[in-house]
């Protein structure tokens, strides 16, 4: 929509208050949000967090039942979804089947009366820029499921929208593909400049690709924040262990304030215990790559338990260890693999972490559930769950 | 390869079998007979001598004006049921909420519940001019309703008989067609319109030709619906085969006239697809892209 | 044994359940049976060997297969033969001639059937044919009980192989709120359907009937041959009467008249009489018996050739010959059985419009035969014909 608008607010968009009922169900809660121009957001979270209603709000897919959003700084509410300057990257990529490549990602341009010799310049360039070139006469049904997802990205892209919204574009892909895609995603985003409004339950495809993350949980945004500060300074037991690994300790906090107080271990924060009031339960975390090991008791300066070596497996760069540390609690450590210690299942070992890698949550009516995602440690470690970096 | 084919073709073995037996045989024996003639009065077909007179036979002023208005009525008919049934099968699959499909599912075939023959002459006694429809049009004032042995009624029984064979297959097309892709044309700029025209018709095709097929094929040898709501004006064709292996007992010319039949009908309906794909070449001609330049424009 | 069928006899101005017996009787369902008939397709070869000799008047077998138009006998009757005889009886319904003689023909002897219920001019064909089986006269002495008008008729002169069932004859029947001057002949028909009915005037659905009218008029033998009389007909029925026909019904009773969708109908006469007696207004319509010419069709009893209980059929055909029968048999299906004093018996029943059912000697006189003769491909192809013309 050129003209109206100025440079700043082309590709903003602004959610206002905006709520989403199915029947008696609340897909989104009084959710505000601006997403800045040119900038890579991911809306993270479970299934049925509300972040897919969301983004098919933006598109014009679904109506609010109340609160406004504005798309390049007007108002998009009554604006059918031909008419925004929004394009989608489906789930499933949506592909026209009974279209070639090339004209599937001609079908907007066509929309367009573009005139032929641009809309063939065009639709080159885009083919090009996904590098799907040589399959532009191929049918859709023809192509594996990366090249599908190229084509429906250039059939997005082709029209220069001022905002792609990308509904969990690489959830098909096998992981390899996934990672590669990942990059090609941020690569195109960084070139374009376009705003990038990106859906997944992946946390990985989030702290690898976005500018910033909006963690979403019943209808609600989290956190929102870059991917660092949502690795490392999580708001709640909920964002910390939907992102990365976490070892969990329940707890209670201690009388000075000052560390929790959990039947395997005690842990110590840096400076004290602000969220949480001395005697209240607690729940702290620590990230398994905090967690060093070895055979000699560390000083007690820092964060230590002993325990017995459950499990060792190699991840690669990484190698992870599970440590037993009572009845009910086992501790998960990981190590660059060159630096790890040589532990064997059935020796003893001390865990140790530093204070500053201790995070501490309310564990009341705030938090009851977020044993919705919580999964316990495990010396198996499924391919999703690699250590991220951000 | 050969191991992983030969469960598909045992699977068919049935439906092979049921189809040679009781589709291809019965055609193969009235193919055969159509070169046959009847040997006397009390036969009704001989094969010893064989020729093609039957086929010379057929092709009378009678048989062209016959069928002349068979493919008039067929003609329009199908048309009106693909009219009156692709907004209704596409209503079904694409707006009615989903809970309601089931149901509207089962009235579309409600009438398939009840006989043919009985169906149809229950419209008979409605359409009558003392039947019950005249009847309330008088009482509102309305001249008394007389399309009874009209073309108009011979068209209303075809709607009514065929219109499920017409809804069902689209119904199951734009079914398929699925919401996404219409999702996927709206967010690429395309109106409703142009999505109909561009995605859901074109995927639906095979979906809206079965339905055609299976309205104009039957349609074209049935004879019941136009005669008993038609009267004199629902002279179809299907009267003359039935005539000859009836009340002529020629079942020699009965079969010839079978097969003429079967030709021209599968003529037509390929003419008419034939037709249609010329008609809309220059469309998809259109809508076509090619990016080495030079090789279209 | 009479109670029962006393009974019936009481009940029978109750015109509706005729209805439904009548429409199964030759009535729309043949339209159906039709349609399905062209497709029984089996090799078609005339048996060989000469038909059995028949029933001697041993014991009876334990079961009989009767092979008749739907609804053709009263329930009572048959149901009083197996009392009193033993056999068990089986029905089967055909909607026409040709479905019958096909199924015949094409079982080649294994049919199972006993008993055939024919048309007249059909019985030359199934005796060429071999599917009649010569009747042992000894074994049906109630024969004698059949009005002599009705043995003897041109396609079986000596009764070998049928016996009289039913008969009826054609006519017509006229609106007199459209038509209210006396129409009495064949020649007033066809001038009222080209005048005060034009549009609203049916003919039966049947190529004999239809060249009927023009022969009948003309004082020409319905059974010509002659291509000149032949070409008569075609000429006058397609350029002056096609044009005026609104339909081709054979059964106006059923729904033509008590619906009064027409106004002049060819009918035959028991279709006429149910019709009429299911009108809202009887008073409203008039039937006229064919004149100066018409014709008699007459439904038969027979028995198949390969009849597997020969001594039962022929029980059964003496049984349904008794007298005692003739009322409930007429009642029930609304056509003359051919019995020698059904007529006295049906007017102290009580049943109504017997002129419709019952006719003078010399109104018989005036009823010809048909035939299936060197005509027939002529009178399907004016047939055809006259459809065509007509549905322009």
């Amino acid at each position: 929509m050129p003209g109206a608008t100025t440079e700043t607010t082309t590709g903003a968009v602004e959610l206002h208050r905006v709520t989403k009922h199915y029947g008696a169900q609340t897909a989104v809660d009084d959710l505000t949000l601006e997403i800045r121009p040119g900038e890579f957001l991911s809306l993270l979270g479970p299934s049925g967090c509300g972040k897919t209603t969301t983004l098919r709000m933006i598109a014009g897919f679904e109506h609010p039942d109340a609160g406004d959003i504005l798309i390049s700084g007007r108002s998009v509410l009554g604006t059918p979804p031909y008419r925004r300057d929004v394009n989608t990257v489906f789930q499933a990529y949506a592909l026209f089947p009974h279209m070639t490549v090339a004209e599937n990602v001609a079908y907007g341009l066509q929309q367009r009366r573009t005139p032929r010799a641009e809309l063939r310049e065009r639709v080159s360039q885009a083919l090009d820029m996904v590098q799907m070139r040589g399959f532009a006469d191929r049918k859709p049904t023809q192509l594996s499921g990366g090249q599908q997802q190229r084509v429906a990205l250039a059939r997005a892209l082709v029209n220069r929208p001022a905002v792609l919204l990308l509904d969990e574009p690489l959830g098909a892909l096998d992981r390899q593909l996934r990672e590669e895609m990942q990059l090609e995603l941020k690569l195109l985003q960084s070139q374009l400049g376009i705003t990038f409004v990106f859906v997944t339950h992946d946390q990985d495809e989030a702290l690898s690709m976005s500018d910033r993350i909006a963690v979403m949980r019943d209808g609600r945004i989290e956190q929102l924040a870059d991917a660092q500060t949502v690795y490392q300074r999580p708001v709640s037991a909920y964002v910390a262990a939907f992102v990365g690994k976490q070892n969990f300790f329940d707890g209670t906090v201690t009388a000075d304030g000052g560390a929790v107080e959990a039947p395997s271990a005690v842990l110590r924060p840096t400076d004290g215990i602000t969220a949480v009031a001395a005697g209240q339960p607690a729940r702290a975390a620590v990230r398994p790559e905090f967690v060093e090991l070895g055979i000699d008791p560390p000083s007690a300066a820092v964060n230590r338990a002993e325990g017995e070596v459950i499990g060792v497996a190699h991840l690669g760069e990484m190698r992870q260890f599970l440590v037993q540390l009572d009845e009910s609690t086992a501790l998960l450590s990981r190590r660059p693999a060159p630096h790890s210690p040589d532990l064997t299942v059935g020796q003893r070992v001390w865990a140790s972490w530093r204070p500053e890698s201790v995070q501490v949550f309310a564990r009341g009516t705030a938090t009851t559930d977020t044993s919705g995602y919580m999964p316990p440690p495990t010396i198996h470690s499924d391919e999703q769950d690699h250590p991220a970096h951000p | 390869m050969r191991r992983l084919r030969l469960p598909g073709l045992a699977l068919a073995l049935p439906a092979w079998v049921w189809l040679a037996v009781f589709f291809i045989a019965p055609v193969a024996v009235v193919f055969w007979y159509s070169f046959g003639y009847k040997p006397g009065l009390f036969g009704t077909h001989a094969t010893d001598r064989l020729s093609f007179d039957r086929y010379l036979e057929v092709l009378t002023p009678t048989f062209f004006d016959t069928f002349v208005a068979t493919m008039n009525i067929a003609l329009t008919g199908t048309a009106l049921c693909f009219l009156i049934g692709a907004p209704m099968a596409y209503w079904m699959a694409v707006k009615a909420p989903p809970s309601w499909r089931g149901l509207l599912l089962a009235l579309v075939l409600v009438p398939f519940w009840t006989n043919f023959l009985v169906r149809t002459i229950g419209w008979q006694v409605i359409l009558s001019p003392e039947g019950w429809l005249s009847q309330a049009a008088q009482t509102l004032g309305l001249p008394a309703f007389d399309i009874l042995y009209t073309r108009g009624a011979v068209l209303l029984g075809v709607v009514y008989n065929y219109l499920p064979l017409m809804i069902l297959p689209l119904y199951v097309a734009f079914d398929r067609v699925g919401e996404p892709l219409r999702e996927a044309s709206r967010d690429l700029g395309a109106g409703r319109f142009r999505t109909l025209w561009r995605v859901t018709l074109p995927l639906a095709r095979p979906g809206i030709v079965v339905g055609v097929l299976l309205v104009y094929i039957p349609l074209m040898g049935d004879y019941i619906t136009a005669t008993v709501l038609g009267g004199a004006k629902g002279n179809m064709v299907g009267q003359l085969v039935a005539a000859q292996f009836q009340t002529a007992q020629n079942w020699a010319l009965g079969s010839a006239m079978a097969i003429t039949l079967i030709v021209i009908i599968v003529l037509s309906a390929a003419a008419v697809g034939a037709a249609l794909w010329l008609v809309s070449w220059p469309l998809r001609r259109s809508y076509r892209v090619r990016l080495d330049s030079g090789v279209t424009q | 044994m009479s109670s029962s069928h006393d009974v019936r006899i009481l009940t029978s101005k109750a015109a509706a359940p005729i209805v439904r017996r009548e429409l199964s009787r030759r009535g729309f369902f043949a339209l159906a049976a039709g349609a399905g008939t062209t497709m029984v397709l089996a090799a078609c070869t005339s048996p060989d060997g000469t038909p059995l000799p028949g029933a001697t008047g041993g014991a009876l077998e334990n079961a009989l297969s009767i092979y008749t138009w739907g609804d053709y006998d009263a329930p009572e009757v048959l149901e009083q033969f197996t009392t009193d005889l033993g056999p068990k009886i089986t029905l089967d319904s055909y909607g026409s001639n040709e479905e019958m003689i096909a199924k015949l023909v094409a079982a080649k002897g294994t049919s199972g059937y006993d008993i055939i219920v024919p048309t007249g001019v059909y019985i030359p064909q199934l005796i060429e044919n071999g599917l009649l089986m010569p009747l042992n006269r000894d074994l049906i002495p109630n024969i004698e009980y059949v009005d002599p008008a009705y043995l003897a008729r041109d396609w079986d002169p000596e009764n070998a192989y049928s016996i009289c069932k039913a008969w009826g004859t054609t006519g017509f029947v006229y609106d007199t709120t459209v038509i209210d001057r006396e129409l009495t002949t064949w020649n007033d028909f066809l001038d009222a359907a080209q005048n005060e009915a034009s549009g609203r005037t049916s003919v039966l659905d049947d190529p004999v009937e239809i060249t009927g009218i023009y022969y009948w008029a003309n004082g020409i033998d319905w059974d010509t041959t002659d291509a000149a009389d032949i070409d008569a007909a075609e000429a006058y029925l397609i350029e002056n009467l096609a044009p005026h026909l609104a339909a081709f019904d054979s059964y106006p009773g059923g729904a033509a008249i008590p619906q009064a969708t027409h106004a002049l109908m060819q009918a035959w006469n028991g279709d006429a009489r149910l019709g009429i007696m299911n009108s809202p207004e009887p008073d409203r319509w008039k039937w006229v018996l064919g004149a100066p010419a018409t014709e008699l069709w007459m439904d038969n009893w027979a028995i198949s050739a390969s009849a597997p209980h020969p001594e039962a059929a022929h029980a059964f055909l003496n049984f349904v010959l008794d007298p005692e029968f003739a009322v409930a048999q007429l009642d029930y299906i609304g056509y003359h059985t051919g019995a020698k004093d059904v007529e006295a018996q049906a007017r102290e029943a009580g049943l109504e419009m017997l002129d419709l059912v019952f006719f003078t000697p010399e109104q018989l006189a005036t009823m010809q035969d048909g035939e299936i003769n060197e005509a027939q491909e002529r009178n399907v192809e004016i047939w055809n014909k006259l459809k065509a013309a007509a549905g322009a």
